[in-house]
Parts: C-alpha cells; structure tokens; sequence
C-alpha cells in the first residue's frame, strides 16, 4: 500500500506539493490526473526516492522511501528521463538495472524483446523515440517490482505496446498483486486501466476516489417541468454543478446517483427527464468548476 | 470472446456494461445454464482493461445469482437466473413507464402499445434490444 499523509514538496520558494494526502491500495492501479505542473510527477518522484519532502510522511507498506535502497528496489519508475544511458546496448542497460532489482526475469526480458525485435547489441542512442521507450518498458515489466510507475509512460506507446503492456499488467496484477501508479492525459487510457483516480491542482488533491464512483455519482440532466425553473437555487434537493435554460428546457449537471436524481425530481413532475452519465472528461471540467477553479485551466 | 465486446468509449461504467452484456447473451441464449465464462484473465487480456473491473462484474453476478463459481474451476451461468433478470427488466419497465405517464401518456395508452407489442414478439419480430 502508497500511503502519502500530509505531504509537502518545495522548490525553493514554490510549493510544488501543498499538504497532499492519498492511499493508494496494493493490487490496484491508480491514476493521477491534472493539468502540467499540478504536482504529478512531483508525487512520482517522491514515491520513487529521488524527491525528501519537506513535510509529512511518504510510505510503501508502511516505510518511508527516501534513502531506503530495500524499499527502492520494489518501485520501478519510468518516466521521460529514465534514459540517460545513451551509450549503452540494450543488454548492457539491461544488465545494468538487473543490478539493482533482484527479481529480475531474464525469461520475461527476451520474451518482450522478441515480441517486438528490439536489438539486444545496438546503442540506445541509436534507437528511436519510441524504441527508447520500449526499452525501458520491457526492462521495467522485467524487473517484477511490487510497484510500477508510470508517468505519461503510456502516451508514447504504439497500439500494439500499449496491448502488450496492458496484457502484463494484468498477469502482474492477478499474479504478485502489482501496484500501478499512471500519471496521464489520456482520459480514455485512464477508464481503462484504473481502479482509482485523483485529480491534483496546484499542488494539492482535489479528490482522490473510486473510479466507478467518480463515474456513477454525476450526471448531465435534461428536463422539462411544467412549472418554470430559472436558477439552481430552485432545486434545494439535489447538489447543482451547472445549470443551463434554453426556452423551456432545463440542462443541469449533478451530483448523485441516477436513482437519487430521478426519485428526488419525481415531486416536480416532469414531463420530460433523461439522465445521462458524464464522459470522465466532462466529470473533471465540472467538478473543477464546481470547486471554483478556472475550468479553461485545466486542459 | 468476441461475444464480450464492449465500448470502452462509453460514459458507463466498464463493469456495469460488462454485467449487462453477461446479462443480455444469457437472455438471448447465446451463453447457456452453466457454461463456463472466460476467466477473469483472460477477459481483462481481451478487452485489455483492469482485471479488478472484470472481477467486479463477475461479483456483482454472483451476487445477483446470475452465475456461480467454483473454486479453480471458474465462473459459470447459473440455472436459476431469470428471477433476478425479471426483477430488473421489471424495474426498467416501471421507471419508462412513469417517465411516459409523465409525459402526459395514459395508462390506456400504455395498455394498447403493450398489446401491440406483445402481438408483435408472438409473431417472431425478435425484440433484441431489451436489457
């Protein structure tokens, strides 16, 4: 288990990371979202040990990561910069992190290498962006750490990676119980794979949740009443993100499962009342609007 | 596996169009009483989402009495399966139901199109899209 407990991050005079809490539950893949420089890498790299933070406590199953090279060696984090090694063959890259991690697979290793013919001999700086990348990933599935993170790792994928990866996660999952964290902006990547998700802005935490009750718990609302609404505050009973009239027809987001939404209107007797779920998109533009944060902000 | 597909684009939740798909192949018999469902690997490999959300579904129908599972041996359709089906496709009814007596339609108006329809299924028109 990820657990962050009051977590604060300075860069000098700027706060980076602003009293964050989150848990991340083992076995779970988890997905942090938001806009650039709202703090994701930051939490990355605090998990991973290259970041102290300056307040509150960083633990992996219960231990603080910073300087603890036995907790180090059950994290492996892939992010742009994790290839710095330009002059060296893959197998010597290889070699190189097999050091470090002593569940390594060679079996694993060359299966992914040959599924996707990256040469074993030939320098990194040879490669490709998305060799590159590739590289890093199989060494990365191959190392078999406890927890894997990955930041924007995803969105430089090829389909055909993106299902490999995919398909490993999964046995990884079933098989030690793996713990994924996935920093990305692709919404869609996010629904897929993601048990949980949190939303991070300037630093802090606007909410950190269960993905399907993220989903489930608001809804886009087009109603008629026979009767004439002209603002929010006529509907007491349920939680108005957004409200919108267009000659008779009311467009409402809310907060609240379909069942509550439709029983709690019944006493208006509307005429015409559907209740549509939100695209994981739509979701954060509101709720970063219903937080009072500039929606034009976040993309 | 094919039989599985579902749109990951969609606003609803992956586990819940999972149930409802399980839901509709058992209603238009595509999956008998018990045959055996794909594990939870493999359908997450298939579809290539989270295997936490496949196990999820997989709960909630078993919850529902919809499938049963053995130890090691897998998930499998469950016999008695259309009580709970029924209560479902019973609450969707009720809720389109009032929704059109909202909208101004009257019972008598519901009871002719029901009458209809049901001629309708009698005669063959395979009505596919319930559930």
């Amino acid at each position: 288990m990820i657990e962050l407990k009051g977590v604060t991050k300075r860069f000098d005079s700027f706060t980076a990371l602003d009293n964050v809490d989150l848990t991340v539950e083992t076995g779970t893949a988890f997905g942090l979202l938001g806009s650039n420089g709202a703090g994701k890498s930051t939490i990355l790299r605090l998990l991973s040990g290259i970041y102290k933070q300056e307040g509150g406590e960083v633990l992996i199953d219960g231990s603080e990561v910073y300087s603890r090279p036995e907790v180090k060696e059950r994290v492996f984090f892939i992010n742009d910069e994790t290839i710095q090694f330009g002059g060296y063959t893959l197998k010597a890259l290889k070699n190189f992190y097999k050091g470090f991690y002593p569940n390594f697979s060679e079996e694993i290793f060359e299966k992914l290498r040959d599924t996707i013919k990256l040469p074993l001999d030939k320098k990194i700086d040879t490669f490709s962006k998305g060799m590159k990348r590739q590289a890093i990933v199989i060494i990365a599935l191959a190392c078999r750490t406890d927890y894997l993170l990955l930041d924007e790792a995803f969105d430089g994928l090829d389909p055909t990676m993106r299902i490999i990866v995919k398909r490993m996660l999964v046995d990884a999952m079933l098989d030690r119980k793996l713990t994924t964290v996935i920093s990305s902006h692709n919404l869609k990547e996010i629904n897929e794979v993601c048990d949980s998700v949190a939303l991070i802005h300037h630093g802090k935490v606007l909410f950190s949740r269960d993905l399907d009750s993220v989903k489930g718990n608001i809804h886009k609302i087009q109603a008629v009443f026979p009767e004439e609404y002209t603002e929010k505050e006529a509907f007491p009973e349920l939680d108005v993100l957004h409200f919108e009239k267009s000659k008779s027809v009311l467009y409402l987001i809310v907060r609240g499962s379909e069942e509550e939404i439709r029983e709690k209107l019944a006493g208006k007797n509307p005429v015409v009342l559907d209740v549509i779920p939100l695209s994981l998109e739509e979701i954060f533009i509101y709720e970063m609007e219903g937080m009072g944060y500039d929606v034009n902000g976040i993309k | 596996m094919e039989l599985y597909h579902i749109d990951l684009l969609s606003r609803t939740p992956i586990y819940e169009q999972l149930y409802k798909k399980i839901v509709e192949l058992i209603l238009k018999g595509e999956l008998k009483a018990n045959d055996r469902l794909p594990s939870v690997r493999e359908l997450a490999k298939e579809l290539g989402v989270n295997p936490n959300t496949v196990s999820k579904a997989y709960n909630q129908l078993e919850n529902d009495k919809v499938i049963y599972t053995l130890a090691g041996r897998g998930s499998f359709v469950s016999e008695i399966k259309t009580d709970s089906i029924k209560d479902k496709a019973m609450a969707d009814f009720d809720s389109a139901a009032s929704e059109a007596m909202n909208a101004g339609i009257t019972e008598e108006e519901l009871h002719g199109r029901l009458t209809a329809l049901s001629a309708k299924i009698s005669e063959g028109g395979n009505n596919s899209d319930r559930a």
